[in-house]
């Protein structure tokens, strides 16, 4: 039994990461109807950041700071650049945009930071295993973490006036607008939580699973594989599709074989998408149009 | 219908103008084809600069590099100046053959480096046994040049590995063993041969668990690992995934000794591993522990010849890998100053290549064998505070 365990902490600590790359991906979508696939470049950009930061002699919260701040200023300038200029935004275009996006960021960190993999130090903490499962400090550091940002986002969508005025871009754009909410203000508010999120998990992920230019690939299509069973709108589905999907690895990988282990995303996706298109976890299963 | 004959006439004069000009072009490659005695001498290399073989391939580049530039600095071979073009096969095996087609078809190459990791060099193998052109692998597993015409490597095969990671195992009394191997061409075949090296020892595997070579997360495998409560277990992998999985194994607790394989010879390896990798017996080459050898050792010489040079350009010491792509390169110029550009008398020089001391090893080719390391090129080496130490016999 002790086994399982074993895999379950493991499995969460995965799943937090995915979950706050699809916290990411929801945050933007449930704006503007955007999907951005330059969220796990975020993630991979602020561990490099941070890499560099601290490798110029900056203290790590310092550094981690600094890689926070660049990345949502990426984020910012991101959404300025490519998605603001856009007359007649749809997701298709959006998806083909920031494709385009992300391959440049990716070309980018691999001229300025070079192909090797490297991992920031771990935060503080030692060790220790309860009742024979092993557990990381990190993997305590990531959980909580994740769940204290997770709280605060649902918290900002849901109950402060500025969340609520950005849910109604997407609910109701020209009503929006007659309020007098702007939706390109929305929308960079959107990214700039975003690029937040991603660089959070990119900064947790980084002691444990290392960090280099093309590391955003995976964690991207996995952080959006857990978005979809929440509809890419609903944040605390976004979170709980990430954990459940970390879990749903480790225990794949631990009974059936590890070569499994990326696969069983790709099947959630199909058979989600196929039965489910508006999500796993809302109420309306229905595919927004 | 009268333009019927005009249209003839144009299109056999276009066809003619064609195979003309199809004949020249012909004519001009196969004069470049033909060992020429002046220009440059072409050395490609195919390398796994990005994805999960940076850590190999970008040392490897950077070796390449300094020896060309040296090279030419000293004036070339035979007076002829060395052009090295180098590919990444961004560590996937359609990208190295794509790359050796470019440098066999578009770069006219004389002879062929790499690639860095096992799957991408089989990759490559077909292509450069069809074109005939000599191509040294740097990656590790036997199958590479197993009954290979025109194939040699550098890195020492997996079987001379194994021999020695054996011959420890039955010193110490281990009969069973658990291995966690990399998924790749690295891996392939590894617990064949651990169990067909250890049969007479009594050794087998009881337990193999595999792993994605750009895996980042190792709990599953060693979970698994620890519930075959082997003797001994091996991790079989590279950097940087053979050090998050010897940090899965001690995290996990499992208290039985852990072997690695060469592998792991890099400071990317230490690094990721950290306190973890201490206690661990890896046979790696002795470049690794060049400053622990004794004075009389065949290699160290060339060893720390090419260790100052490296260090004096990058600022960090070389890594195994490194010294692969030097043997790799020493042996590609030593065939074009002995054989000339042509691709057979290479590929007949390199066969007969006889006691060549290099980084890796003491080199002795045959026809049966493009390898040319023995068990005797590798020595026991663990890890203490970070640092690779020799383990004295």
């Amino acid at each position: 039994m002790s086994d399982f365990f074993q895999l379950v902490v493991a499995g969460l600590s995965q799943g937090a990461i995915y979950a706050l790359i699809a916290m990411g991906f929801a945050a933007i979508f449930s704006v503007s109807e955007i999907i951005n696939l330059a969220q796990g470049e975020f993630a991979a950009m602020a561990g490099l950041v941070a890499l560099s930061a601290a490798g110029a002699g900056l203290p790590l919260p310092v550094a981690m700071l600094v890689a926070l701040v660049s990345v949502a200023i990426v984020a910012v300038v991101m959404q300025r650049l490519t998605i603001a200029p856009v007359k007649k935004m749809t997701t298709l275009t959006s998806i083909i945009l920031t494709l385009g996006v992300s391959t440049a960021l990716k070309a980018l960190m691999l001229l300025i930071y070079g192909p090797e993999a490297r991992g920031l130090p771990a935060l503080p903490g030692s060790n220790f295993v309860v009742a024979g499962v092993s557990v990381r400090a990190q993997d305590l550091w990531i959980l909580g973490i994740t769940l204290v940002v997770a709280g605060a986002v649902v918290f900002f969508y849901d109950r402060t006036v500025l969340g609520k005025a950005l849910r109604a871009c997407a609910e109701q754009p020209v009503a929006a607008r007659l309020v007098g909410i702007s939706p390109r203000k929305a929308t960079t508010l959107a990214f700039l939580i975003a690029g937040l999120l991603g660089a959070v998990a990119g900064l947790l992920a980084s002691p444990i699973s290392l960090t280099q230019w093309d590391s955003g690939l995976t964690l991207g299509l996995k952080g959006f594989v857990a978005a979809t069973l929440g509809g890419l709108v609903s944040i605390r589905a976004a979170v709980l599709g990430g954990l459940l999907l970390g879990v749903l690895e480790a225990l794949v990988a631990g009974y059936i074989d590890s070569g499994f282990r990326d696969a069983v995303a790709f099947v959630v996706l199909i058979v989600v998408l196929v039965a489910r298109p508006g999500g796993v976890f809302s109420r309306h299963a229905q595919a927004r149009v | 219908m009268l333009r019927s004959p005009h249209r003839k006439a144009a299109l056999a004069l276009t066809a003619a103008t064609l195979i003309l000009a199809g004949c020249a072009e012909e004519q001009g490659g196969g004069d470049e084809g033909t060992p020429e005695e002046t220009g440059p001498v072409v050395i490609g290399a195919v390398l796994d600069i990005t994805g999960a073989g940076a850590s190999l391939g970008v040392p490897e580049r950077d070796t390449l590099e300094l020896l060309a530039e040296q090279l030419n600095a000293d004036g070339g071979i035979d007076g002829r100046e060395v052009e090295l073009i180098i590919e990444d096969n961004a560590s996937t095996e359609d990208g190295a053959a794509r790359a050796i087609n470019k440098l066999i078809t578009e770069d006219q190459v004389d002879i062929i480096l790499g690639a860095s990791r096992t799957g991408p060099s089989l990759a490559m193998r077909p292509v450069a046994e069809s074109a005939e052109i000599p191509m040294i692998s740097l990656a590790a597993n036997q199958a590479i040049v197993d009954g290979s015409e025109w194939v040699f490597k550098t890195a020492q095969n997996d079987s001379v590995v194994i021999e020695n990671i054996v011959a420890d195992a039955a010193d110490k009394g281990y009969s069973t063993l658990g291995l966690a191997r990399d998924a790749s061409g690295f891996g392939e075949g590894v617990e064949e041969l651990f169990n067909s090296i250890g049969e007479e020892f009594g050794i087998s595997v009881i337990a193999t668990e595999s792993f994605a070579p750009d895996a980042t997360d190792f709990t599953a495998q060693m979970v698994n690992i620890r519930d075959a409560g082997a003797d001994a277990n091996i991790i079989w992998g590279i950097p940087p995934a053979a050090g998050l999985a010897q940090v899965a194994y001690r995290q996990l607790g499992i208290e039985v000794p852990v072997y690695q394989s060469h592998g792991i010879g890099n400071q990317v390896f230490l690094d990721t591993a950290g306190a973890a990798a201490d206690g661990l017996v890896a046979p790696l080459g002795r470049l690794v522990v060049r400053d622990q050898l004794p004075d009389d050792d065949p290699q160290k010489e060339v060893i720390t010849a090419f260790a100052d040079a490296y260090e004096a350009e990058y600022g960090a010491g070389p890594s195994t890998f490194a010294g692969h792509a030097y043997d790799g390169f020493q042996l590609a110029v030593q065939a074009l100053a002995e054989a000339g550009t042509d691709g057979q008398a290479m590929r007949e020089y390199l066969e007969g290549v006889t006691d060549y001391v290099g980084v890796s090893g003491t080199f002795t080719m045959s026809a049966d064998d493009h390898s040319g390391l023995t068990a005797e090129d590798l020595v026991l080496v663990t890890v203490e505070n970070g640092e690779f130490t020799l383990i004295e016999s």
